[in-house]
């Protein structure tokens, strides 16, 4: 498994791609692949940068990992309870120039590239467990 | 991440770089005030060496798209990434902007 230790600092998340680029070519993940766990990651983990702790310097885990030919990505945070499957609407991508909102896609997104997104609450840490079938 | 804007008679051009993602989005919102000022002009979005992008970067496109639907200016996005595109396509955003 591969891990990833960030701060809860915006800056932290330029390790974010080269973290990935690294795990992917170890695990063997196709760059279609790679390049959609980039984006999931993104949204993921500024939805931890931005709004799960009140003070900086607090630390939150990215890990990824290949079990059989399932992906299974993890953000683990001690933040404030947060669950992004639920909380966030489905946009309506219909609307027109003026209409559509700026933001509320990450979740959206997220659940557009993988198969599988769940949160759990263990103790004090948030676990969003994404998966994407491989096969 | 990187723009460098260039203009030309009506044609604003935009030639975007590196990775927009949300670590870059806080400088790229500061650098899209110079392409935001020319909002009632042809703005190009040159893509081609655009890398990467979150729906930070969409929504710091569709900013510049509003503000140039209230100013009588346009957005074209030209020489965009296949695996790019996708994501504008994935959100809805394809039909938000020209491409080209």
């Amino acid at each position: 498994m591969q891990t990833l230790t960030l701060h809860n600092d915006v800056s932290e998340m330029t390790l974010l791609a080269p973290f990935l680029e690294e795990s992917c070519d170890l695990l063997g993940v196709q760059p279609d692949v790679a390049f959609q766990l980039q984006l999931v990651l993104d949204e993921a983990v500024a939805n931890v940068v931005n709004y799960a702790y009140s003070e900086p310097g607090k630390e939150f885990q990215v890990t990824l990992d290949k079990v059989d030919s399932t992906l299974v990505v993890q953000v683990i945070d001690q933040g404030i309870p947060f669950d992004p499957t639920t909380e966030s609407k489905t946009p309506d991508i219909t609307l027109s120039v003026e209409d559509r909102p700026i933001g509320g896609l990450g979740i959206f997104l997220i659940k557009e590239m993988m198969d599988v997104v769940e949160y759990q609450r263990q103790g004090d840490s948030n676990i969003l467990t994404m998966k994407k079938n491989l096969a | 991440m990187t723009l460098n804007v260039t203009k030309e008679g009506d044609q604003v051009t935009g030639f975007l770089a590196g990775r927009l993602d949300t670590a870059a989005s806080q400088q790229f919102a500061i650098d899209m005030d110079q392409l935001k000022a020319e909002a009632d002009k042809h703005i190009v979005i040159d893509c081609k060496e655009l890398e990467f992008i979150s729906s930070s970067g969409l929504r710091l496109l569709l900013a510049l798209r509003k503000e140039t639907m209230a100013k009588g200016g346009d957005v074209t996005i030209v020489n965009i990434k296949p695996e790019i595109k996708q994501v504008f396509t994935i959100t809805g955003f394809v039909s938000l902007f020209k491409f080209q």
